[in-house]
């Protein structure tokens, strides 16, 4: 059969050669993941780095563009290729574990500079995962509600005063359900932390099959108040429903929320709080798989991302992300106004206080599919 | 002043006048429902700000175009990609569609109806779980990064509008014809190509037209087998599209607009001539 | 050679790029669709029933409701352009109802769900107009922004091969009713709809399997639970990794093609006897 299809490439067609000269990054993640990699990240290493480019693609936003990260390194490897196609890939939390798992990735943490600068424990675990070593985060991002100070004066500040706002002001509310992207789920799990049982070992685990039918009463919680709510397409649909002043609130990720104000979909007065007892956020990393053709240059272009100076400048400064690298490197390279920015609407200690991770991988699938069989149908 | 040129018309004519409210409430109605939703695209592509409660855009500009048209952004080469692919895939399912569509239509297959079912297929198996494999095998074979390969994963989802409509445009031209030009001593082939054949172009070229704007708009198969080496312009589209930028979805969009209507309008001219030809025969 | 063999010889390159290309790499997934931990069964199907039935039936309503009031539209605007009288108005109408076709899926989806919003772009230009006050201003962004996105964009689809059929039937036989006072409803009725039921049915097979198999529309227009069967198989693999379940979706999203492919099949095999 190989014969015959190559054959009939040679009838057919002439197959163009792959240029192999270039360092290949793969992006998970919104347009302006591929825009601050082509703009601002390769020009800087493309001029410290002379002779070799750099150039991006996207698979888009949410868990589908990391699961086509996953699938790609996946055919690779079961086509035996031994040099693939991919020299640094940036990939939600979610999928540096199964990535791991699959033989997929090079430890390369410990060889470069910035691998000590990070100590936050996301870094070393990515729900119930070890990625010790393999993963460096580009940005951590953060779930928040997002609202319309028009029609909200003052928001509810907890998941349960949030529960009766949203029975006072019907459909004024709207998530994304948990099939149209990660915000509508980070509120699911939210939920479950606020009104379930033991939040600590949903994140902390291990995973106990007894733990998962504790969860009933906050699921019929939860589908009452989907009942009071406005279910919204997507992430961006959130969004835009609330940029259309149909919804008033909605849980969104903070990095989003900021691109749409900086893209102007969304009135520059809107805002963001944190509710207790916290949603969750996760970060996006730098992974490099174990087969990537230009191994060493992909370690330096990482190296340069997780610099303090770049995630200053180009993560914290352009974005109004929050840094992958512990916050003193990065606040020592940026003006006191500048690294506040990022906490205009959530401060620090909400952020250190309601800022969780997901639940560790088990949990958070028993979590999805209860959602899907008790709070829909 | 019409009253003046009332007169001048015949009955007619005035009847025909008469007909024009309903005609106009009518095209109207289709105008709306159909750029209704395509100016929402075009104020987007120069749209800078624009947020409830305001019905249009607060601010006009061409950042975004700046942004698309980044020389880093490769829109350019995304788009000329895009092209070449979609008509080597038109080339390519043609020439394989013509002969199957023939056989298919007039000549005694067995498994016609399994035959016909296969091309159904590509397009009626959701794709997502199965690119994986499709991605895997193109590995194998070497053809991942290349036109080639890039071509032949789309003529797969081509070959479903060629195959199919060629069958039925063939079906459609009356069987007595090549019969009557084979009688006067016309061989197998040259029947086909002046008789068949022409009178079937008018479908087989729509059915081009499917096969163009399938492979432009195709965003799985250009991932897994296209890029990074062929990057093509739904990537772009399907990135920014799903995220919500919809700026950069939308001028992507008008930009894939070109190339479609393009190719629209030679394929019209094809017709007419080919058509308009045939009147003196 | 005999003309069977003929007739293999002609379908077969197209068929070997089928096969080889699509449906060998499908093999995997049917198989997948059967596996359990260790063992084969039908443990996926029960999984994917017990789960999305509702989405199953919805998908089978929507798209089929879809595909109805596409086939209508055709053949009226098809009609129209075969028999309408004033070449005016019949240009007009042939220069406007292409434009949706060259719209991608996801780009309508976008410009779908900011037109057909509560506040979006269509209520407020009614509001303006005074056609609506803004208390009536509904959202349709539910199951019917799907059929109204379905029909939006593949209407055009089937139009053109429809008009472009009617438009070869032979002039003369209309005429000829035409002079003896057929009104043009009948017309298009009993003369122009018989002879183009092949292509029409073609075109229709067509948008149907397309919209089963399109995924960013239900995505973006419609967030309510029931959704569309391949918003549940995209959930199944990014979500859980789980191709299992999402094959068996998927095979039974083939399943229900395979039952309209069929009617059409027999239908054409009937007109072939």
């Amino acid at each position: 059969m190989k014969r015959l299809l190559q054959a009939m490439l040679v009838l057919g067609l002439a197959a163009s050669p792959a240029n192999a000269a270039e360092l290949t990054v793969i992006t998970a993640g919104d347009q302006n993941m591929v825009d601050y990699i082509n703009e601002y990240l390769a020009p800087l290493f493309e001029e410290q780095n002379p002779g070799n480019t750099v150039r991006a693609v996207g698979t888009g936003p949410g868990d589908a563009g990391s699961q086509k990260i996953l699938e790609r390194f996946e055919a690779q490897k079961k086509a035996g290729a031994e040099k693939w196609d991919t020299d640094v890939a940036v990939v939600h939390e979610k999928f540096a574990g199964p990535m791991i798992e699959g033989g997929y990735l090079e430890a390369y943490r410990d060889r470069i500079a910035t691998g000590k600068m990070v100590t936050r424990a996301n870094a070393d675990m990515a729900l119930g995962a070890k990625v010790t070593g393999y993963v460096m985060p580009m940005f951590n991002s953060q779930t928040a509600i997002a609202y319309n100070p028009a029609l909200v004066s003052n928001p509810p500040k907890s998941y349960e005063a949030l529960a009766a706002w949203a029975k006072e002001h019907p459909k004024q509310f709207g998530y994304n359900g948990i099939k149209g992207g990660a915000s509508g789920v980070s509120f699911v799990m939210g939920w479950i932390y606020a009104f379930g049982d033991d939040a600590d070992k949903l994140m902390n685990g291990p995973f106990d099959k007894a733990e998962t039918a504790k969860w009933d009463s906050a699921f019929a919680s939860l589908g009452e108040f989907t009942q009071n709510a406005t279910l919204t397409p997507g992430n961006a649909g959130t969004l835009d429903l609330l940029s259309r002043g149909e919804i008033a609130m909605g849980p969104v990720w903070v990095d989003m929320f900021y691109s749409w104000q900086a893209n102007g979909q969304l009135p520059p007065d809107f805002k963001l709080f944190l509710p207790a007892p916290g949603m969750p956020g996760q970060p996006m990393h730098y992974v490099i798989p174990a087969n990537a053709p230009n191994k060493e240059l992909a370690e330096k272009f990482v190296e340069l991302a997780t610099s303090p100076k770049v995630q200053a400048e180009g993560i914290v400064k352009r974005f109004n992300w929050y840094p992958g690298i512990d916050a003193e490197h990065v606040k020592a390279e940026l003006d006191e106004a500048t690294w506040n920015k990022l906490f205009v609407d959530i401060t620090p200690e909400d952020l250190a206080k309601y800022g969780k991770p997901f639940p560790i991988a088990p949990y958070n699938n028993a979590i999805l599919e209860a959602y899907e069989r008790q709070a829909t149908n | 002043m019409s009253t003046a040129a009332i007169p001048e018309t015949n009955a007619p004519g005035f009847r025909l006048d008469l007909w024009w409210i309903p005609r106009a409430i009518v095209l109207g109605l289709i105008a709306f429902a159909i750029f209704g939703p395509l100016t929402n695209l075009l104020l987007w592509t120069v749209a800078e700000k624009w947020y409830f409660p305001h019905t249009l855009p607060l601010e006009y500009g061409f950042s975004y175009w700046g942004r698309v048209f980044s020389p880093r952004g490769n829109a350019m080469e995304s788009l000329t990609n895009s092209i070449l692919v979609a008509s080597l895939t038109v080339v390519v399912s043609l020439a394989l569609a013509i002969p199957a569509g023939y056989a298919l239509a007039r000549l005694r297959l067995p498994f016609r109806a399994a035959i016909l079912f296969a091309f159904l297929i590509p397009q009626a198996f959701p794709n997502l779980p199965v690119y994986v494999n499709i991605a895997r095998l193109f590995y194998e074979i070497g053809l991942n990064g290349t036109i080639a390969g890039v071509v032949l994963v789309h003529a797969t989802h081509g070959l479903v509008y060629a195959v199919w409509i060629a069958t039925a445009a063939f079906a459609a031209v009356d069987a007595e014809l090549e019969q009557a030009a084979r009688s006067i001593g016309a061989g197998a082939l040259r029947a086909f190509r002046e008789v068949t054949l022409p009178l079937a172009a008018p479908g087989l070229l729509a059915s081009a037209i499917f096969v163009f704007l399938e492979s432009l708009d195709e965003f799985t198969g250009s991932y897994f087998v296209g890029a990074p080496d062929v990057n093509m312009l739904p990537l772009l589209l399907y990135t920014a599209g799903a995220g919500g930028n919809y700026q950069v979805a939308s001028i992507t969009a008008l930009l894939l607009l070109i190339p479609s209507v393009g190719f629209m309008l030679v394929v019209e001219r094809f017709l007419k001539s080919d058509v308009l030809s045939k009147v003196g025969h | 050679m005999p003309k069977r063999l003929i007739g293999l010889v002609l379908v077969l390159p197209a068929l070997a790029v089928i096969l080889l290309l699509f449906i060998v790499p499908l093999a995997a997934s049917v198989v997948g669709a059967f596996e359990e931990k260790n063992s084969y069964g039908l443990g996926n199907f029960t999984k994917a029933f017990e789960l999305y039935r509702s989405d199953v039936m919805f998908t089978v309503m929507i798209v089929s409701l879809s595909t109805v009031l596409i086939g209508l539209f055709s053949i009226a605007i098809g009609g129209y352009l075969t028999l309408g009288e004033n070449p005016r108005a019949v240009a007009i109408l042939r220069w406007l109802y292409r434009w949706p076709m060259f719209i991608p899926f996801i780009v309508v989806g976008q410009v779908l769900r900011t037109f057909l919003a509560k506040n979006g772009l269509m209520n407020n230009m009614l509001v303006g107009a005074g056609i609506i006050t803004p208390l009536q201003a509904a959202s349709f962004l539910d199951w019917r922004g799907i059929v109204i996105a379905f029909v939006w964009k593949q209407t055009p689809f089937v139009t053109l091969l429809v008009a472009g059929a009617m438009a070869s039937v032979d002039r003369g036989t209309i005429e000829a009713a035409r002079n003896l006072g057929a009104s043009r409803l009948r017309i298009l009725l009993e003369i122009l709809v018989p002879q183009v039921t092949t292509t029409l049915m073609v075109g229709l097979v067509l948008s149907f399997v397309t919209m089963m198999s399109v995924l960013s529309v239900p995505l973006m227009i419609n967030a309510q639970s029931p959704t569309m069967i391949t918003a549940d198989i995209a959930f199944r693999i990014n979500a859980y990794g789980d191709y299992g379940v999402a094959n068996a979706l998927g095979l039974i999203s083939l399943a229900v093609t395979a039952c309209v492919a069929w009617f059409y099949l027999r239908h054409s095999m009937k007109e072939r006897a």
